[in-house]
């Protein structure tokens, strides 16, 4: 598999063109903006700041003229999206409940006997939650797949052998964030996975996300609402075993180290990875080769940097 | 007395330069940790800080400050608190009610203008103010025929920046909409909450009613309104989430209690409740003494307190603690949590008034529609 480089938010200050010039990359650079939706193709900056074309593959805006061009292909994914939802909001219902119990466990002083075997059960429950809802999710997938295969439906084959051609070609691809459900869902619709892990790679924050094999959904110091993390969805699995934690800095709460023990221990054996501002992780056949400003989550709550494997 | 004022009268009776010399260099009232001083200057014969707390003697008598034309009154008053006042002024037999001149700070009803008071450490929220950066939605006309008003209904509708027919949306129906856009800068509050992701794109619709005591009080006919001609007119024009929990019902005070009523008429209909001071009369014992507008809300409440059910998924209410609705919104809280219902109660030193229900909004309306902030990561 080619090198990969996850990278963290590049603002305020950006990396991505360190990251560009450590690769020896033989073909044109395309970029995926489709996390960005509405402002997808707005690359005048990313063109300046890595000093080189790149052409943007607008798989946000070719999605859309197809969904408009296709209201049977629109319908159906409507119903996926709405039975996602739904299944999320079920999951939600669970995982409240399970995750204050484990919570509560890790608060309660009682004989440590009798007490680590009950949280060490509890920990197994929520763990078998999120397999649970994330086998749940691939099966809605999986429908989907097999009804959108039944219909033939030209424009949306032009518009992915087009694109194919043009990632075929591609000596490098750049992957930015955005909308982490929106970006892996176009990704999904064009089928770009399996040239995506033949291809030299560098993603940022979401883009990253969007190349593990488990999308984890999570920001502990949200304005209101939710603050348990969430398992989203798989991820292209082309990075494996490893949560993705972009803007961990702010999103995550340091201060509350039991907190963050849970989150670790909820999610291992995958490595929890922060990715921030400056972060950096070269990956090769999925071996870390080298890492600077990054840190992985123990099972105590404390962080640790990310060495080379 | 406030140390300013005891240092301006250190060494005796100050000059009438001396005096406007002290007004240029401060800003009034005086606020400090734990306490608040008002400070009048004018001729007159008494002076009355008229302050609108419940609970509390509303009218507190000014002290004049002898050898001048300065009137001073300190109070209490807990860090971030703020109220609403004016000056009582008595001249020659006649009183009357005075904004401050010397604060500039003004909060609007749609009754006129009052000052507001400050406690130390309150700072308006900036996502209540305008940002350049900030991408704007529109406001759009909407007439509704009713049959349950036998006439015509104006509706304004908000719809988000970058509005798509090709998607789908969440909706939340407003009670008194046009006063939160006037009064609490609602449109401002909106697009920056979305630009912020930290509510999704929404489409808001924002109604308002000629005859709020009666229509808002537990009219059957505003809750048909509302349920029946409004709902399905929106879906027929506006591409709408199509599911309980992203439809929302919103209103502040008897606007509060059209949106409890109206969710009571048709459970699960609107999965999320905003009700902000919502004036939830009960009695318990006896006759309530509210005064005959409340009396089909008292039998409303009554009803739904003895027989409660299931109204929505979230309900999120407010009330400022200097307010006298405080002991009913208080006392719906385990009712509703008693069903099951997600319940976010938050009480803030604040009173009935637009600038109370302005700074909740952000809480109520990310705790209701989280935003995608949670799925972006850029």
């Amino acid at each position: 598999m080619a090198l990969k480089i996850l990278l963290g938010p590049q603002s305020p200050t950006a990396n991505l063109r360190q990251a560009v010039d450590s690769i020896d990359a033989e073909g044109p650079v395309v970029v995926i903006t489709a996390g960005w939706r509405d402002s997808e193709g707005e690359i005048e900056e990313l063109r300046e700041d890595i000093g080189r074309p790149v052409e943007d593959l607008m798989l946000y805006q070719r999605a859309e003229e197809i969904f408009a061009r296709e209201p049977d292909l629109l319908e159906m994914k409507r119903e996926r999206q709405d039975q996602l939802r739904e299944l999320q909001g079920l999951y939600r219902i669970r995982l409240s409940p399970t995750i204050a119990a484990v919570r509560r466990l890790m608060r309660t002083r009682a004989d440590p006997k009798l007490l680590l075997l009950e949280q060490r059960a509890a920990i197994a429950q929520l763990r078998a939650l999120d397999r649970h809802h994330l086998r749940r999710i691939m099966a809605i997938h999986r429908e989907f797949d097999l009804r959108r295969a039944g219909i033939h439906i030209p424009l949306a084959t032009a518009q992915r052998d087009a694109l194919h051609r043009q990632v075929e070609k591609a000596g490098l691809v750049l992957i930015a964030g955005g909308h982490v459900a929106v970006l892996l869902n176009r990704i999904r619709l064009f089928r770009l996975r399996e040239l995506l892990a033949q291809k030299p790679v560098i993603a940022w924050s979401a883009g990253a996300m969007a190349l593990s094999d488990r999308i984890v959904l999570f920001h502990q110091k949200a304005p209101q609402g939710k603050s348990d993390a969430e398992v989203l969805d798989a991820g292209l699995g082309i990075v494996r075993h490893r949560v993705l934690l972009p803007h961990a800095r702010t999103r995550l709460d340091w201060n509350n180290r039991r907190r963050l023990a849970l989150f670790s221990r909820r999610f291992a054996p995958a490595n929890c990875c922060t990715l921030d501002n400056g972060s950096m992780i070269r990956l090769q056949d999925n071996r870390v080769v080298s890492a600077t400003g990054s840190s992985v989550l123990t099972r105590t709550g404390r962080s640790k940097v990310l060495a080379k494997q | 007395m406030n140390r300013l004022i005891e240092k301006l009268f250190r060494e005796g009776v100050p000059d009438a330069g001396a005096i406007d010399a002290f007004m240029r260099n401060n800003r009034f009232p005086l606020v400090e940790p734990g306490q608040v001083t008002f400070v009048f200057r004018g001729q007159a014969d008494e002076v009355h800080l008229r302050r609108w707390i419940s609970g509390f003697n509303t009218s507190l008598p000014m002290q004049a400050l002898e050898g001048t034309d300065l009137w001073a009154l300190t109070m209490e008053l807990p860090g971030k608190s703020r109220f609403e006042y004016k000056f009582e002024v008595v001249r020659g037999g006649d009183r009357s009610l005075e904004l401050d001149a010397l604060n500039e700070v003004q909060a609007h009803d749609p009754f006129g203008a009052n000052s507001v008071c400050q406690g130390f450490g309150y700072k308006r929220p900036r996502w209540t103010l305008q940002d350049p950066d900030t991408r704007c939605g529109t406001l759009t006309p909407l007439e509704v025929d009713s049959e349950a008003f036998a006439g015509r209904r104006d509706v304004q509708v908000y719809l988000p920046a970058r509005f798509r027919s090709n998607r789908r949306y969440p909706l939340l129906v407003v009670h008194d909409g046009p006063d939160y856009l006037r009064y609490a800068d609602f449109k401002i509050v909106l697009d920056n909450l979305i630009h912020r992701l930290e509510i999704p794109a929404m489409i808001v619709a924002l109604t308002q009613s000629p005859d709020r005591l009666v229509e808002y009080t537990g009219d059957p006919r505003h809750a048909r309104f509302i349920a029946e001609e409004l709902l399905p007119v929106l879906s027929e024009k506006f591409p709408l989430l199509d599911n309980s929990g992203s439809r929302g019902l919103m209103g502040a005070s008897l606007g509060g209690v059209a949106s409890l009523h109206t969710a009571s008429m048709y459970p699960d209909l609107f999965g999320q409740l905003l009700l902000q001071s919502g004036s939830f009369a009960f009695s318990d014992l006896g006759q309530h003494q509210k005064g005959p507008i409340f009396d089909p809300v008292v039998r409303f409440m009554n009803a739904y307190r003895k027989k409660p059910f299931v109204l929505a998924e979230k309900v999120y209410l407010s009330c400022g603690i200097y307010e006298s609705l405080i002991y009913e919104n208080r006392s719906l809280v385990p009712v509703l949590q008693a069903q099951g219902m997600r319940i976010n109660f938050e009480e803030a030193r604040d009173a009935h008034n637009w600038e109370n229900w302005r700074d909740r909004l952000r809480n109520g309306l990310t705790w209701l529609f989280p935003g995608p902030l949670w799925m972006v990561y850029e």
